[in-house]
């Protein structure tokens, strides 16, 4: 079955054509573009709502699919979260794409792709790997910190997620605290393995001591920033790399002892994890040792760009739901939700 | 003619003297990196840059970074503090690159449209001995055609590469496969270019004051400020500007705010710039105290608040990462600014130009956030006065 996916939620604008769980073309526009994120002609917001890129990106996609735009089965397009202006220029796209083509439109939700981007298979359908539910789900992103459970396909439900910042969003206020500037989780990283992720400062890790599987992690970017403000510079410099690391570990211990509970709360001992912050390697081996020591399994995205934002995972996503008797509604139904809910995702 | 030399664990001398000169003369070559085959030229010689941007169909206006070899010439090259020098050492010689304000001593065409420059350390011996030796920078951009994908290996790049822009290529190091490391972080370092508003700026009446000793009683400061505002206002957009450093509590304001419109899923909407929700038409039940907490009543409202799209919107935005005022056009957010709407601006104090719109099309609440302690914070409610 091929679809085309889009995806316009956050920082890029992204297409790719997917045949059944293969990824036949996967383009962004920053790629075409400038390969970097910095152009320094358009800023990171302006891109966000860029209407003008999408065509471009799409007849890219199909072009590189090396299919026909004639084959495709169904378009799908995230619908939320993300910036209601951005979602907005997918979504048109989507519609007339549709409309043009006579085929069904299936809206996503974005933080879907992130559970799934474990199952996302190559062109030529690598890795291969056999459903086998229930999972664990841990999103992880500059927007998202959330625990979820999936018993079957498409059902999920939500046992914690952050009441205030995301943890990625943390990681770029600590940046920007010890004077770093965007993106800050690539620089905490690498300051932190300098030191070999020593835990110095032992930072409180947010509701540890709380049975229930919320995160928040606004008030650990408070004593953060007390603890830095306490410093003169000399010693901030002294210390920057110990501060770096131990705001790290305060988050991915926290996410790591969470997802813990959740494992002895569900027994689900099967791990997908998911979101721009998985990339993080420190994040990965925490995570894997406490897998293991469970005797449970964990799955990280199968290649790096499905960490971040991207189309494939959309595709790959809509292609379950059609196998899973999706029944689409009418195109005029289908429109933004900004903070869309996994719980309110459509069957 | 294109010449081919390989680069190996003995020869690394050589490759370095004959690449210095081909650069020396204005000469275009590929070079292995730490990351990605790069293309190379004197970024101080004008033909060859110019060259450079043929080769790679780049748009006139964007930037390409530049290779250094040490430390000291990010002050040498780029408007930089000393104090960030000291931080950048802690993540340098890496796959980063560092964008400032250019000090211009390399050719105009490298710079961006907003003056700033690109510097690469990269942790990679071959690169490092080079720029030493020729004794400035080179160009650091990946050695492919623009709009296709970077190359590790020389293969695929000749694979790719058409005729007409091989002959423009003068010399290439091969170091074979290089590992798949992607291409470098950008990191903006060039500070904030979005106007901030002073206080000047704004002309003021009724301040009130209070202190708040907890989250609780933040919010319940938004709840006061939205309750006694909203329905007394039936004919303009409603717009709380918040000011204060990280970790005030600006979110938890907001929170408060929203409660009174029965919505109690308020996150940081730091990251996608702005939340948009929905006004419920009838108001649900907050789960956290209800009964500490003014709700809005639709039954007290009033018709006027129905709009197109039939729903009142409470956008939530945070302007953390806004870095040029240009962004804002983007935004949309003054298509919000309709009689029923709630606009709470995080980082209020980068709206800009944009201040005299919102002051013109809606009723406006200037909210300071000041921290006093570690739990304590000082907040001031400031009515910003009609615009005649």
């Amino acid at each position: 079955m091929k679809i085309l996916s889009i995806d316009t939620s956050c920082d890029e604008t992204s297409v790719a054509v997917t045949s059944d769980l293969r990824v036949l073309s996967h383009i962004e526009y920053s790629q075409i573009l400038m390969h970097k994120k910095w152009g320094g002609v358009v800023p990171v917001i302006a891109k966000r709502a860029h209407q003008e890129n999408i065509d471009f990106v799409v007849n890219t996609a199909i072009e590189k699919s090396k299919i026909d735009k004639r084959e495709l089965d169904a378009i799908a397009v995230t619908i939320g979260p993300g910036l209601a202006i951005a979602l907005e220029v997918g979504i048109q796209k989507a519609k007339d794409m549709a409309n043009e083509l006579g085929i069904p439109l299936i809206p996503i939700n974005h933080m879907e792709g992130h559970l799934y981007s474990a199952f996302v298979q190559n062109r030529n359908g690598n890795p291969k790997m056999d459903f086998d539910f229930p999972y664990l789900g841990v999103l992880i992103s500059g927007g998202h910190t959330e625990l979820v459970v999936l018993k079957k396909h498409l059902s999920y439900e939500i046992l914690g997620s952050t009441r205030d910042d995301a943890a990625g969003e943390a990681l770029d206020k600590a940046a920007r605290i010890i004077g770093f500037g965007y993106p800050g989780g690539p620089v905490i990283e690498r300051l932190a393995s300098q030191v070999n992720n020593a835990d110095k400062y032992k930072f409180p890790q947010p509701m540890i001591g709380s049975k229930n599987l919320e995160f928040s992690f606004s008030g650990l970017k408070t004593s953060f920033l007390y603890k830095v403000k306490s410093m003169d510079n000399k010693e901030i410099k002294k210390e920057l790399c110990y501060l770096a690391s131990s705001f790290q570990e305060a988050i991915f211990q926290t996410i790591m002892k969470k997802t813990k509970q959740a494992i002895v709360k569900t027994g689900i001992k099967k791990v997908l994890i998911g979101g721009g912050v998985s990339v993080n390697l420190r994040l990965r081996s925490i995570m894997r040792k406490m897998v293991s020591e469970k005797e449970g399994q964990i799955f990280f995205p199968s290649f790096k760009y499905l960490n971040f934002d991207n189309a494939a995972m959309i595709g790959i996503v809509a292609y379950i739901k059609i196998k899973n008797d999706f029944k689409c509604g009418s195109l005029k139904s289908i429109d933004r939700v900004p903070r869309l809910s996994l719980l309110q995702s459509i069957k | 003619m294109t010449r081919i030399i390989e680069l190996n664990k003995n020869n690394l001398n050589r490759v370095i003297e004959i690449t210095t000169n081909t650069l020396k003369q204005g000469g275009l070559v590929v070079y292995p990196s730490d990351t990605v085959y790069g293309l190379l030229v004197d970024s101080t010689n004008y033909d060859a840059v110019e060259k450079l941007i043929r080769f790679k169909n780049r748009p006139f206006g964007k930037a390409i970074s530049i290779f250094v070899h040490d430390i000291s010439s990010f002050s040498r090259y780029l408007c930089i503090t000393s104090d960030k020098i000291d931080l950048l050492m802690n993540i340098l010689p890496g796959p980063f690159t560092i964008v400032a304000n250019s000090k211009h001593k390399v050719q105009k065409s490298l710079e961006s449209e907003k003056n700033t420059l690109g510097l690469r350390l990269p942790k990679y011996a071959p690169v490092i001995e080079l720029i030493r030796k020729l004794g400035k920078p080179t160009t650091a951009t990946s050695a492919n055609l623009g709009g296709r994908k970077p190359h590790y290996s020389i293969q695929s790049l000749m694979k790719e590469m058409p005729k007409s822009k091989k002959i423009l290529i003068d010399l290439i190091v091969d170091a074979g496969k290089l590992p798949r490391n992607k291409p470098s972080t950008v990191i903006d370092i060039s500070g904030q270019k979005v106007e901030i508003l002073r206080k000047g700026d704004m002309k003021v009446s009724k301040i009130n004051s209070f202190i708040s000793n907890s989250e609780f009683e933040t919010q319940k400061i938004g709840n006061f400020i939205i309750s006694s505002n909203y329905l007394k206002n039936p004919d303009k957009a409603i717009s709380i500007i918040l000011i204060g450093d990280l970790g005030t509590g600006k979110t938890e304001m907001t929170r408060g705010i929203a409660k009174y419109f029965g919505i109690d899923k308020i996150i940081s909407p730091t990251f996608v710039v702005y939340y948009e929700y929905e006004i419920p038409i009838s108001p649900r039940a907050s789960s956290l105290n209800p009964s500490k907490f003014e709700k809005y009543d639709n039954k007290t409202g009033n018709n006027k608040f129905l709009h197109s799209r039939n729903i009142n919107n409470f956008i939530h935005a945070d302007l953390f990462n806004i870095e040029e005022d240009e962004e804002f056009e983007h935004l949309g957010l003054t298509s919000y600014l309709k009689p029923g709407n709630v606009l709470v601006v995080e980082w209020g104090e980068k709206l800009g130009s944009l201040i005299k719109t919102i002051q013109k099309e809606t009723v406006c609440f200037v909210v300071e956030i000041t921290h006093q302690g570690e739990k304590s914070r000082e907040i001031t409610i400031q009515k910003l006065n009609k615009l005649k």
